[in-house]
């Protein structure tokens, strides 16, 4: 909300510097969000002397302008018609920024040079003519700073009203705020009028069939008005914060509520059928043309105001187009209402309307400052529109408000701020913003706030009053007292904590995606029907398209990061992230969120340099990773088989694996399928873990259980077998394993070989067998015999026929 | 003969020279100086050389061999020592790349800030990011049809389920477990539907509650001061301003002192100085009466910050979608 300094002095008078009070406001809980020079678009325009006006040839309004700004005469070609020799207007010269953002520049106007702007009023937002060039006071100093000569100066402060403070939605309220600041008298406005007219009941009434959602509606009858431009300082008044001038009637509903923080509506007399007011509810199907002709379907919880035929506004929120105020109007009725916030809220939130009297509804208007609102439009439409105020006002109050009354303790108070204020000096605090305070005992008293304040209503909220006024920054600083106490550390958080790190060292870089993709992910991921990962959980109102649902899985992000990398030319790419996945389960309020983990390996593995040539990525690089992580948590029973249902669809089918630990899965990789890395703009090979960490951390062995070193020496064998391309590693090294020799310590494959001379359609595998005793140094004979047994057995198996 | 001595004697010293490894050294003595080495070979030949001549050239031939031994014992000392040059590679070649790898810069803050706290003696919660209403608002005090839910541009699921907003829901879901007192902080994602320059759909907050007896305000500013001073440094300026969130009363913003200028003002800071951190209060009672507890004995504060902003003020990140766009150029750098 913008603020005027000048309107404000009108209510209380502070001598302070704008900066000052800027701060004392944001300390008191209205932060000023900015400090604006309302004149300060004013600095180049200066009192321009008109000496010479010469018609533009070919043009049938032009002029060319010769124009004295003091030190120098610049020539300005015109189009006002009343640019004349003589005249003095405002002069903008070069550079000068217009309110609405135009840069005058010199330039040429049907091929004559203009080297500045003569202005009209509202061109400088100093009032709403438009017709023609302003013409100021001759006496003015030619050359002089217009804003200078009009000695116009003026602050905005731009606030940011927190939602329960809708008692500064108003100059007055914030002048309130300033004098319980400043400890100065606040001036309200002279509101005193003449009521020459009949009795205004005796021309209208008001009928409240909804009391719940209106309590309060008072009307006042002007007649004979003459609609106009408002004069110069309303005009002025509404500009400086921000409200466009409309007519002096509209302009002065505008003015009043930016002063009281009371919405008003003028309503043409003439057109209220029957002259009189009914507020009721909607009715089902009912329609309603607002005032900027917008046809709204109602719901029967709409409150409306009606004539006594048809409705003529949304209550709160706008007015209707059928009793606009418009050139014709001569007779007025002012509408000064309370409606209840909710009612307010539901009906311009359904609509999709947010005005400045709905904003002031929602938050809660002053329900006792209806009639003083309803007087001082009055007041001012007879001065700025003439006619004849009828006498009083209606004022239907079906339900009244009583003041809130609370106890407060002085000694709580203390407490939970941690200060040591008196209780003299809380009452003072509480009575400086209009509270009635009333002793009780020693420490307690009974506290009424002003109804205006509707967001005190318990000992808390007065509490913060005394802060407040007191000043945060003189709060003390201290640290609570607190017993010692440990509770168990979350594990997922820790292993979560544990995983990055491990991969971190593994140098991979940690991803963060955005938790929502695109509703067709599953699709372009080519799950299955009945994958879980279908359940995607979709959000009503998403920003985009891409953010339309949340992940089910972490591979949609991790693409998106690869390709954004690719598209900038970082090809090698290793990316983890760990994050939630959401799955949406049937008859269950919340999804299930998992907590995965994905690896993401591209490009080049080991990158040119003059140690070799660059080696692309492949499946056993990211195996070697899933095995390196593995082996760091101690999960020693870790198995990779081909994984053979449709769980990774998106994996190309040989070159994928599940990880198992003790027959379970914890998770997926394998080789992302080309066709589904184009559907994520990628065209590059990549390849992706999947892990489930709940699932891995459950593999993790609870401890550690230490074993010496072997006392006797190890001794290796080697076997070479030519087998079927088919057969795989892990089935020979699973029978050998088998056998169950206990001096058979591990196993490893030392060498995979196909091509000349194996035989095509076969490949040569050569393992690698330890074996130990736990009792004895074992000889080579020995070994030799055991060695000799297994060969056989495994040649049996496994040789290519 | 006098030619073929000095010939040897070159050739020699140069293999010596080019000799990578006291192994080498050892089998370049053989083939020179022994038995059947090359010296002895020519040595052989003297036979056949006029007698005359034969003094000087015995005499260059055991210069030779003198020389020869002198220069593979200094070999040999040489390499032993490991002063040798013989074995000299350039060391300003770059090395056999390994793998760096890193935290995300948002992770890396947030371990920062849960480190400060559990050095505080706080325990660390998460919570669910799908949420019901009634944590996200409801218990919050944030009640249906309010205008305080404008304060949040929210994301929904259904009537009943939105996307949390914050990270507060975690006060409640901790009070409803625990009973009084209460050290926690909650980290985690957030979400609400707003996306320009100083916005991301999703951030990442850190959520902060403490409840006991007697907990007050000055505790508060207390607990903030020590933290901003753990992250930023022991002279960051503080400014506690009163405020409003539905959940605290009284409420209250943390400004500090602008950490890029210092306080002159700047871009950054919108040339105030100062900027807005941390949203904090006392924790409103409507709050504890959701959870059940009294709040005749017992008070608390409660805190929340965007880890976003704290590193964008740690590292001079200046857009924050970048945050999470991923590019390696960006991530390399933490
Ligand atoms: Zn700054």
């Amino acid at each position: 909300m913008l603020v005027s300094l000048n309107w404000l002095q009108q209510y209380v008078t502070v001598e302070a510097e704008p900066r000052d009070i800027a701060h004392a406001l944001t300390m008191a809980g209205l932060e000023v969000e900015g400090v604006h020079d309302r004149f300060a678009h004013l600095e180049t325009v200066v009192v321009g002397e008109i000496v010479s006006a010469e018609p533009v040839k070919g043009s049938d309004h032009l002029q060319v302008c010769k124009v004295d700004a003091g030190q120098q005469t610049f020539q300005v070609v015109c189009g006002a018609p009343n640019a004349r020799a003589g005249l003095k207007a405002p002069l903008a010269l070069q550079g000068t920024e217009l309110p609405d953002g135009a840069i005058i520049a010199k330039g040429k106007l049907m091929g004559v040079v203009s080297e500045g702007m003569l202005c009209s009023e509202k061109e400088l937002e100093l009032g709403v003519a438009s017709g023609g060039i302003m013409e100021l006071d001759p006496a003015l100093p030619t050359g002089q700073n217009l804003a200078m000569a009009l000695n116009l100066s003026d602050t905005i402060f731009e606030l940011g009203i927190t939602p329960n403070r809708s008692d500064c939605l108003s100059m007055i309220g914030v002048a309130r705020e300033l004098s319980a600041i400043y400890g100065v008298e606040m001036r309200l406005p002279d509101i005193s009028l003449p009521e020459d007219g009949e009795p205004v009941q005796d021309i209208t009434s008001v009928d409240i069939l909804d009391p719940d959602h209106c309590p309060r509606y008072a009307a006042r009858v002007i007649k004979g008005i003459k609609i106009g431009p408002s004069p110069a300082w309303l005009a002025q008044s509404l500009l400086a914060v921000g409200v466009r001038p409309i007519s002096n009637i509209v302009d002065v509903t505008n003015y009043v509520m930016m002063e009281t923080g009371q919405p008003l509506h003028a309503f043409d007399f003439d057109l209220l059928e029957e002259g009189r007011i009914v507020v009721r509810l909607a009715e089902k199907g009912e329609k309603f043309i607002t005032l900027d002709s917008r046809d709204n379907e109602l719901e029967p919880d709409m409150l409306m105001i009606c004539d006594g035929k048809k409705a003529v506004a949304l209550a709160g929120v706008m007015g209707g187009l059928n009793s606009e105020i418009n050139d014709n109007t001569t007779n007025v009725l002012i509408e000064s209402a309370h409606f209840s916030p909710m009612s307010v809220r539901k009906t311009a939130k359904r609509l999709g309307y947010h005005t400045e009297a709905s904003h002031r509804f929602e938050r809660g208007a002053d329900h006792e400052g209806v009639l003083f609102a309803a007087q001082r439009a009055a007041q001012l439409m007879l001065q700025t529109a003439g006619g004849v105020c009828a006498k009083g006002a209606v004022d239907a109050h079906p339900v009244t408000v009583e003041k809130a009354e609370i106890t407060l303790s002085a000694s709580r108070t203390n407490v939970i701020l941690g200060t040591d204020i008196s209780y003299d000096r809380i009452v003072k605090y509480l009575e400086s913003v209009n509270m009635e305070v009333e002793t009780l005992d020693q420490d307690l008293m009974m506290v009424r706030p002003p109804v205006y304040r509707v967001d005190v209503s318990r000992p808390e909220d007065l509490m913060e009053e005394v802060a407040r006024l007191f000043g945060y920054d003189n709060i003390p600083t201290t640290w609570p007292a607190a017993a010692m106490e440990i509770h168990r550390a979350d594990p997922v958080r820790d292993f979560g904590l544990k995983l990055r790190t491990a991969l971190c060292g593994q140098g991979f870089r940690e991803a963060i995606n955005y938790s929502f993709v695109a509703a067709d992910t599953p699709d372009r991921l080519q799950l299955s029907e009945k994958d879980k990962r279908r359940q995607t959980l979709p959000i009503l109102n998403p920003l985009t398209e891409d953010q339309a649902v949340m992940r089910t899985s972490l591979l949609p992000g991790l693409f998106a990061s690869v390709a954004v990398n690719v598209n900038y030319q970082n090809k090698d790419l290793a990316l983890f992230e760990i994050g939630k996945t959401f799955i949406a389960e049937k008859g269950q309020e919340l999804p299930t969120e998992t907590e995965s983990l994905c690896l993401v390996l591209s490009g080049a593995n080991i990158s040119q340099s003059w140690h070799g040539k660059a080696v692309r990525t492949d499946f056993y690089d990211l195996k070697g990773c899933c095995e390196t992580l593995l082996a760091g948590l101690h999960i020693v029973d870790a198995a990779y088989a081909r994984l053979s249902d449709d769980t990774a669809p998106y994996l190309t089918k040989g070159q994928c694996a599940e990880i198992l630990s003790r027959e379970k899965r914890v998770g997926v990789l394998g080789k992302v399928r080309p066709e589904v890395l184009k559907k994520f703009d990628i065209k590059q090979d990549v390849f992706v873990a999947e892990i489930d960490v709940t699932s891995l951390l459950e593999a993790v062995p609870e401890k550690i259980t230490y074993e010496a070193p072997p006392r006797f020496p190890a001794t290796d064998r080697d076997i070479t077998i030519i087998s079927d391309k088919a057969v795989e590693a892990d089935a020979v090294l699973a029978h050998i394993r088998k056998m169950n020799h206990e001096w058979v310590r591990s196993l490893e494959v030392v060498a995979v070989y196909e091509g000349d001379p194996v035989p095509e359609g076969k490949k040569s595998l050569s393992f690698r067998i330890t074996y130990r005793s736990d009792t004895t140094t074992l000889q080579d004979k020995e070994v030799n015999e055991v060695h000799e047994g297994i060969g056989k057995e495994v040649m049996s198996t496994f040789a290519a026929a | 003969m006098k030619t073929k001595i000095q010939e040897l004697r070159t050739q020699a010293l140069a293999e010596i020279q080019s000799a990578g490894d006291a192994k080498a050294i050892d089998e370049l003595n053989i083939r020179f100086l022994g038995r059947k080495g090359l010296v002895n070979d020519l040595l052989k030949g003297m036979a056949k050389i006029p007698a005359d001549e034969k003094p000087l050239v015995g005499s260059l031939a055991n210069e030779l061999k003198k020389d020869l031994q002198d220069a593979f014992a200094k070999a040999t000392e040489s390499f032993d020592s490991g002063n040798g040059t013989a074995d000299a590679i350039d060391v300003t070649l770059p090395g056999r790349p390994g793998k760096v790898g890193g935290l995300h810069p948002l992770t890396t803050i947030n371990l920062e800030i849960c480190d400060i706290f559990t050095r505080l003696g706080f325990d660390i919660a998460q919570g669910p990011e799908v949420e019901l209403d009634y944590y996200n608002f409801e218990a919050l005090n944030f009640p249906k049809d309010h205008p305080a839910r404008d304060m949040q541009d929210t994301f929904f699921v259904s009537d009943n389920v939105v996307l949390r907003t914050h990270t507060s829901p975690m006060q409640v879901r901790t009070m409803e477990k625990q009973a009084p007192p209460v050290r926690v902080i909650a980290p985690g994602k957030v979400y609400r539907c707003d996306s320009d320059i100083t916005h991301t759909p999703m951030f990442a907050q850190v959520e902060g509650l403490v409840v006991d007896k007697g907990i007050s305000f000055a505790d508060l500013k207390g607990v903030l001061t020590t933290l901003i001073h753990q992250i930023f440094d022991n002279k960051t300026p503080l400014r506690f301003r009163p405020s409003f969130f539905p959940f605290t009363e009284p409420s209250a913003e943390v400004d500090i002192g602008c950490v890029m200028c210092k306080g002159k003002g700047c871009r950054v800071c919108s040339q105030t100085g100062w900027l807005e951190i941390l949203g904090s209060g006392m924790v409103h009672p409507k709050v504890f009466e959701f959870v059940g507890y009294d709040t005749s004995q017992i008070s608390g504060f409660a805190f929340g910050m965007g880890v976003e902003r704290i590193a964008m003020l740690k590292y001079g990140i200046d857009d924050i979608r970048k945050y999470y766009e991923n590019d390696v150029r960006f991530l390399n750098q933490f």
